[in-house]
């Protein structure tokens, strides 16, 4: 074998191994941006997916059976049986606990029961007008270690010592009762078998000597009602009664008073005819009212402002559900969100949520009527008590309930709020608050801050780009190009810091000077050219750009200067002595330290460098040969510039403001530092916003892993992803068509 | 049509009389009048970061003539003819002495309007190199920069322009197509109608047809004896054939100085200088 062929096969079999190399490089590359793509998606998708049901076995119970619960571990239900038991069936292979008596009951019959989300407490009514409220607790043990702890689990319930009101003086049978108490005492009401509609509030009050002083104040509100009740509501903050009534009204009783109720007023179910109210419930958090009617028709109500009020709100319908096809019997609050489950005459279970304004589920039961109706405490499975003595029961998996496409971009009409809105408020802290999810100020605040950043950036590096790249010296140029391109190794946490703590409260101090120098500068340069050329030619010399430029900067620093002199007598001239209070005076708007143009010149600044290197290298990269052409044909520079240069290196230019795009709508330390993060949709230039990436950064100590908004906010990363993506695709497309044209010049 | 290939220059050339010797310049070579000297070069030292260029260069080219000029690569041809339109300007670190005159008017004087000179004194370029704009807007660049608005002017300048370049017939169905479709002979000739857009009184033309296959220099070579009526052409080439074919007068040019100038069928017949004789006999260059 000769050397020749020897170094032939070794240099074919590097060529080879290369080519693998690289190939297997290029691969991984697109394997793992396609790999963070699926990821990111995997994590999404169950926003989207829907509800599901699963059905279990029915259980019977006993006759006279009202249902009131379950436990949390969701083994045991439990209710009130006549005369007076509290009875527990169990909902796995297990026995049942014995049956506790309930002494308070001593005889009477149980007529219905009402449990306030999240108490033990249950409340029943009797046939003589009495309330007996009982707490039932259930104590998780152990039992001998096995290897299945379920079944070692014991589950022992506790019953109180129940208390006894006599809420009807008239001793008749309650139809429906609702209490609530809280630390000054305890309200209940009812509606009597005789269509009467009673109230009692028990005060207790310490005194001084340590002993408790109890009043009892009863008020029989029949007569404020403009029909017979048949449903009623208290909520948990003892603000607010609300009773349905058998034409279709849903009157609004204020007790804040405890001792004396008054009625802020009532609407109708219905525009035109009339339909009882059959059931209602308060949603968690005791602000949405849930109606239910005789036709199967259910809306949600809350309080809104309303100034022809007495109490300044107006209790409002605000959604309205698909209907049942019977009058709704029970509605059973979720006391997890703002789900709740709705069951009708036909024996249909339904489930919704209100936030969404969706029906999640539709259940058929046994075909009888559904009595009552329980959510378990996690909101994972729904038990319904049919006319026909039996319990239907469903396991539901339903983790995002509240996710819609509406609810992410479009207006939602939240509780409290006057009118639909585009709202991000992703927690309150509580169970209770309403969780807020839109994504659209946040894309807003991306937009704010890319349009923003954009308008500050492209302007100087472009006119920058077209300077170095035409007119400048080229020693000058030498210095210049890589010292900007350093700019873009500072780190954006130095940038944001900067901004937020330096730059913010400096321009909040000398708004009117900033303003001045938008105009001072640019004036004074045509000011200092002007002068520049009145000078006789001589003296100007031949010294192309680079003398210009040593002349300017004092004039730059004198004009800042001056503007800086001038802005506070500005200030005092034509804003009264305070910018902030005449930009809110006069445009209504307010000033935030942390603001867009902070925001702009910060990301401006973070931005620059890469638009200026690229528009640059596109500029200088036109041959010189098409300078020189057009210069040979009595152009002067800037027409050369301008009808040459820029339109040949327009596709680079494009795709280096793509670049910077791409760049500025992911950038997240700089808006994180220097706005104040409020997802507001405003364009107002002295008001912050939070992008979409800030969004992320400030929300994830809060977001556990799994939950709703940890996967909005990989939501919010796809939408970015996807964002900078086309950007950066459209930008290589542009890039790879001006090669092509190149490579014709 | 021109012959495209000639075995031997001298043949090619009708053998006239030698004329006496004269000095180089000024030279009223074929009985032109002085006067008619349009552009008129003295003494032109010219350096490139203080290597010397151009040595002492005094030259005069006649008006509405095609004077050539030959000489080995590097001897500073292109350097003399960017002198002509100043685009050595654009270069860092020429300095130059000596003065160049075009109709009686000093070039390198301050307050010479170098935009307009450049309107006057057009210039083709060795590679050719029109816009990537369509064929008209590259034809009208100059008249619109020199501030023709009027869409008919432009139109009607556009039209001659093609015309008096030879390239009318074949680009006047296709004017709002991109330039860099045309083939090269065609884009150097579309470059020759964008200088003649502004109305030039000179042309300069480096190497033009250096680029180019036979048939597209034959072309423009033709070119050459309609644009002589109008217009003073300049004309840099290293093709002693084509210096002989196209020209009425060569100045031949060796390391920065001028050897020798007069008119083509003298420098070709009958060169005064051994160093002319050896260059266009193919003894160097
Ligand atoms: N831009 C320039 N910078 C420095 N030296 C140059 C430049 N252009 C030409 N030269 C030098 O000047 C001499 C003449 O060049 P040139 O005029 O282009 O010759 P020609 O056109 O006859 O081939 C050469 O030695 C060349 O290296
Ligand atoms: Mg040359």
């Amino acid at each position: 074998m000769t050397e020749a062929s020897i170094s032939r096969r070794w240099r074919r079999r590097t060529d080879l191994l290369a080519r693998w190399v690289v190939r297997a490089g290029g691969m991984a590359i697109i394997a793992s941006v396609l790999g963070i793509f699926v990821f990111i998606l995997i994590e999404v998708a169950p926003l989207f997916r829907r509800a599901r049901a699963a059905s279990a076995p029915e259980v019977p119970v006993p006759p006279t059976f009202l249902l009131a619960g379950v436990d949390e571990t969701e083994e045991l239900a439990f209710g009130i049986s006549a005369p007076g038991r509290v009875e527990f069936i169990p909902l796995t292979e297990r026995e049942a606990p014995a049956a506790t008596e309930l002494p308070g009951f001593s005889g009477r019959t149980p007529t219905c029961v009402f449990r306030p989300l999240r108490e033990e407490e249950i409340d029943v009514g009797t046939a003589d007008g009495r309330l007996v409220t009982a707490s039932v607790r259930f104590r998780v043990g152990f039992g001998e270690a096995t290897e299945d702890w379920r079944s070692s689990r014991t589950i022992t319930p506790e019953t109180s010592e129940p208390t006894v009101l006599q809420l009807d003086p008239q001793e008749k049978p309650l139809q429906a009762v609702a209490r609530q108490s809280d630390s000054r005492g305890l309200v209940a009401a009812a509606i009597t078998e005789d269509k009467r509609l009673v109230y009692l509030c028990v005060l207790e009050k310490k005194t001084l000597m340590g002993g408790v002083k109890r009043t009892e104040h009863r008020a029989d509100l029949t007569g404020e009602l403009p029909a017979a009740p048949t449903a009623l509501t208290i909520d948990g903050s003892l603000e607010n009664i609300y009773v349905g009534t058998a034409a279709g009204h849903v009157v609004h009783f204020d007790i804040r008073d405890l001792d004396a109720p008054r009625k802020v007023g009532f609407d109708t179910v219905r525009a035109a005819g009339s339909t009882p109210v059959t059931a209602m419930a308060l949603l968690i958090g005791d602000q949405s009212l849930v109606v239910g009617e005789e036709s199967g028709a259910l809306s949600v109500w809350f309080q809104v402002d309303d100034a022809a009020s007495s109490t300044g709100k107006a209790l409002r319908r605000i959604r309205e559900f698909p209907s049942h096809p019977a009058a709704v019997t029970a509605i059973a609050p979720s006391a997890r969100d703002k789900g709740f489950a709705t069951g009708d005459r036909a024996g249909r279970v339904r489930v919704h949520h209100s936030t969404s304004g969706r029906t999640l589920l539709s259940l058929e039961g046994d075909g009888s009527a559904v009595t009552q109706l329980v959510m378990t405490p996690r909101a994972t499975g729904l038990l319904a008590l049919h006319e026909s003595g039996r319990i239907s029961r469903w396991r539901i998996d339903n983790p995002h309930p509240e996710i819609t496409l509406q609810t992410l971009f479009g207006k939602v009409w939240y509780e409290g709020y006057n009118e639909p809105a585009y709202s991000w408020q992703s927690g309150g802290g509580t169970d209770d608050f309403e969780p807020k999810f839109s994504l659209t100020p946040l894309i807003f605040g991306t937009l704010k801050g890319t349009v923003y950043a954009l308008l500050i950036a492209v302007p100087i590096a472009i006119l920058a780009a077209i300077y170095t790249a035409q007119f400048m010296h080229p020693d000058l140029r030498n210095l210049i190009k890589p010292t900007i391109e350093v700019m873009a190794a500072l780190p954006s946490v130095v940038l944001g810091f900067l901004a937020g703590l330096w730059l913010a409260p400096a321009m909040e101090r000398y708004m009117p000077a900033v303003l001045l120098m938008l105009i001072g500068i640019p004036a004074s340069t045509l000011l200092a050219l002007g002068a520049w050329l009145l000078l006789p030619s001589r003296l100007r010399g031949r010294s192309r750009g680079r003398l210009e430029i040593v002349l300017l900067m004092p004039v730059l620093v004198l004009a800042g200067a001056a503007c800086f002199a001038l802005g506070g007598p500005l200030e005092r001239a034509l804003f009264g002595g305070d910018f902030q209070q005449w930009w809110y005076e006069t445009t209504g708007l307010t000033y935030d330290q942390r603001n867009a143009v902070v925001v702009g010149i910060a990301m401006g600044f973070a931005v620059i460098p890469i638009i200026f290197t690229i528009s640059e290298d596109a500029l200088s990269n036109v041959p010189r040969h098409l300078v020189s052409g057009s210069l040979a044909l009595g152009a002067t520079r800037w027409q050369t510039a301008v009808r040459v240069v820029l339109p040949t290196a327009s596709p680079g230019i494009f795709s280096a403001i793509m670049i910077g795009f791409g760049r500025v709508v992911g950038e997240t330390m700089i808006v994180l530092m220097a706005t104040g993060n409020t997802p507001i949709m405003e364009w107002n230039l002295f008001n912050g916003f939070r992008t979409l990436s800030a969004n992320i950064a400030v929300e994830i100590p809060e977001a556990p892993h799994g939950g709703t908004l940890y996967r909005i906010l990989f939501l919010g990363a796809l939408l970015l992803f996807a964002a900078t993506f086309l950007v950066n695709t459209a930008a290589e497309m542009v890039r790879m068509r001006m090669r092509a044209r190149y490579a014709r010049l | 049509m021109v012959k495209i290939k000639m075995p031997k220059v001298q043949e090619a050339l009708a053998v006239t009389p030698a004329l006496p010797p004269e000095r180089a310049a000024p030279s009223p070579a074929e009985g032109v009048p002085p006067s008619d000297f349009v552009i008129r070069i003295r003494n032109l030292n010219l350096w490139y970061d203080g290597t010397p260029a151009l040595h002492d260069v005094t030259l005069d080219l006649p008006r509405c003539k095609v004077t050539a000029f030959i000489g080995p690569s590097g001897c500073g041809k292109s350097t003399l003819l960017r002198c002509l339109n100043r685009l050595n300007d654009l270069i860092d670190g020429v300095r130059m002495s000596g003065s160049i005159h075009v109709s009686g008017q000093d070039i390198y004087d301050p307050f010479v309007d170098v935009t307009e000179l450049r309107k006057r004194v057009g210039m083709v370029f060795q590679k050719s190199n029109p816009f990537p704009k369509s064929i008209f807007e590259n034809v009208a660049y100059g008249p619109r920069i020199h501030g023709v608005r009027n869409r008919s002017d432009l139109d009607a300048i556009v039209q001659k322009s093609l015309e008096r370049a030879g390239l009318w017939n074949e680009a006047k169905d296709r004017l709002n197509r991109n330039a860099l479709e045309l083939s090269g002979g065609q884009q150097q000739r579309l470059c020759i109608a964008r200088a003649l857009a502004v109305d030039p009184e000179i042309l300069l033309m480096d190497e033009p047809c250096s680029a180019l296959d036979p048939v597209s220099t034959a072309h423009i070579e033709e070119l050459f004896f309609d644009l002589k009526t109008r217009y003073t052409i300049v004309l840099v080439t290293h093709n002693m054939q084509q210096a002989a074919r196209a020209s009425d007068r060569t100045a031949f040019l060796l390391q920065g100085r001028l050897v020798e100038v007069g008119s083509t069928r003298d420098m070709f017949t009958n060169p005064r200088k051994s160093e002319t004789q050896d260059y266009i006999t193919g003894r160097f260059g």
